[in-house]
């Protein structure tokens, strides 16, 4: 019981006087969750929009691997970049060695990426469904073009989409599987993965709990966010019925 | 296709759900005339305003629109933003310049009596009000052809009226062709130029309203019309006519005498379904008035005529 007081009192104490180790943690954190973010915001948003918009067998197939890409067991996509990453050797080297990226903090934003991805347009291709057909259509009858039609749809839906550039932000801070495979040489990269080598390292460690209780508060946050999102969208719902 | 036609549907043939809903169907808009779809439920009125919008695929035939086409379709769908700024959006996808929508926005608000309306949220206007910015919307883009389907439905018959009473001004233009699609018989005689009936998937009417009224092209659609009385005449005559054509009086004095069977209460009068030998009828009575089982005579003024069938 005392380590964990220690470990919190230390941890606490690491947070409010601004370790730099920590805050150097916080700080790549958040940029490379926001870099993966941003990657899998700008392909999962049209990419949802689309596939939710679309009435044609692809349009399904596409909702489908999302769905299926809901539930991507990131160790295992971990594995699979690693392949794709492995550099040459007398073995041979993997369809991307050549972007050298293994290893680096570029591999961790795609793997965050792609675990992000499907999260995010999934989401939102839900968002859009939810939008009312018949407005989707009397924008068509007014002479709404594509383009228009899914600037509509992603107006309409905005609180969803919001709500899944949180939650794609949310899976990328909290990847550890796959980062430690594609970036083990990077294990102190995010405050997940420094949380687990600070253990590792020397048990419930202050480092460990800092790391911890900034991850939970980001968390916190998030899904204060999204869950303040999905209120607002309940309501415009009732009033809409 | 005519100087003055500006939407022109030629043989066409609209398959939904695996049946067949309009079946080579003509039909010619003219400029400045605003004509009134009528159909009975599923008869494919909102299919046919679909097809013709270029909204759904069409198995067969041709649309061929000279100018542009917008549609208001049925429900006024209008998006989670303010009342101004849905018809500016509408004028956004029409192609209307940025700098023309506010005006263009405020001067069909006012038209349609919503400008007081337009900083308001969408989501909290009541059905009436919805409806006059869905008409708002449309009549903004100042289309070559408007549809409108069923721009009067689930408006309580206050708001109805009061609509009706001005769509007539707010929806006709010389310059354009305007189809509205109606459910209620008694709305179309407020608004209609020209009435074409919707049967069996093909116009089965089309002409002016007081001539088709006057003289129904077939015995189905002066039953649709309200020709509820239906008598088989000598020489194999069939006699439909409506309950406004028919008179009680006593008994042996009339033109026939039939007994009721049944009343069916209306607010100042009933109407009394009364069978006689050579059919059923439907005639409009006084309340208090003659009862069920009472024989009555019946004076017949009118009516239309066809051939029996084989």
């Amino acid at each position: 019981m005392s380590a964990l007081v220690d470990g919190l009192r230390d941890g606490i104490h690491l947070v409010v006087t601004g370790d730099p180790q920590l805050y150097d943690t916080i700080g790549n954190t958040l940029s490379i969750a926001g870099r993966s973010t941003l990657i899998a915001t700008l392909l999962g948003v049209p990419l949802g929009c689309w596939a939710a918009l679309g009435g044609g067998r692809s349009h399904r197939w596409v909702r489908l691997v999302l769905a299926a890409g809901l539930r991507l067991p990131p160790v295992a996509v971990g594995l699979v970049l690693w392949l794709l990453m492995w550099p040459d050797s007398r073995w041979g080297g993997g369809p991307l060695a050549g972007l050298g990226w293994i290893y680096t903090t570029n591999a961790i934003v795609l793997a965050q990426t792609v675990l992000a991805l499907p999260l995010v347009a999934a989401l939102v291709a839900g968002g859009v469904e939810a939008v009312p057909g018949g407005l989707i259509q009397q924008a068509r009858a007014l002479g709404a073009r594509p383009l228009a039609i899914a600037a509509l749809a992603m107006r309409e839906a905005r609180p969803a989409v919001i709500g899944a550039i949180l939650a794609g932000f949310g899976t990328s801070i909290a990847v550890v599987g796959a980062i430690l495979v594609v970036g083990s040489g990077l294990s102190d990269a995010t405050l997940a993965t420094a949380a687990l080598a600070s253990w590792n390292a020397g048990g419930a460690d202050a480092h460990a709990v800092a790391n911890g209780l900034v991850l939970l508060a980001l968390f916190v946050l998030v899904a204060a966010g999204a869950t303040s999102l999905q209120h607002r969208r309940t309501a415009w719902t009732q009033l809409r019925s | 296709m005519d100087a003055a036609a500006l939407l022109t549907l030629t043989g066409l043939r609209v398959d939904r759900g695996g049946e067949t809903v309009l079946d080579g169907l003509d039909l010619e808009l003219r400029r400045g005339e605003v004509a009134v779809l009528l159909g009975p439920s599923g008869a494919g009125k909102s299919t046919l305003v679909l097809a013709a919008a270029g909204l759904i695929e069409v198995a067969g035939g041709a649309v061929e629109a000279r100018g542009r086409v917008a549609a208001a379709l049925q429900g006024a769908a209008l998006a989670r933003r303010s009342v101004r700024a849905n018809v500016e959006a509408a004028l956004g996808w029409w192609g209307v310049p940025r700098p023309e929508r506010p005006g263009r926005a405020t001067r069909a608000l006012e038209r349609c009596r919503a400008a007081h309306l337009a900083d308001r949220a969408a989501g909290t206007l009541s059905g009436g009000e919805a409806t006059r910015v869905h008409l708002a919307r449309a009549v903004a883009l100042d289309p070559d052809v408007l549809l409108l389907d069923e721009p009067f439905t689930a408006l309580d018959p206050a708001v109805r009226g009061e609509l009706l009473a001005e769509a007539g001004d707010l929806i006709r233009d010389a310059r354009r062709a305007t189809l509205v699609v109606l459910h209620d018989r008694t709305e179309a005689w407020a608004i209609a130029d020209r009435l074409l009936v919707l049967l069996g998937g093909r116009i089965a009417a089309d002409g002016a309203p007081a001539a088709i009224l006057g003289a129904p092209p077939s015995e189905e659609v002066a039953a649709f019309l309200g020709f509820t009385g239906r008598l088989e005449l000598a020489g194999g005559e069939i006699l439909r006519l409506r309950p406004g054509q028919v008179t009680t009086v006593a008994p042996g004095e009339g033109d026939l005498d039939g007994t009721i069977e049944a009343l069916i209460p209306e607010p100042d009068s009933a109407i009394a379904r009364v069978a006689t030998e050579r059919g059923r009828l439907e005639v409009r009575v006084a309340v208090p008035g003659p009862s069920t089982g009472e024989l009555v005579g019946l004076r017949l003024l009118g009516g239309a005529r066809f051939e029996a069938r084989a």
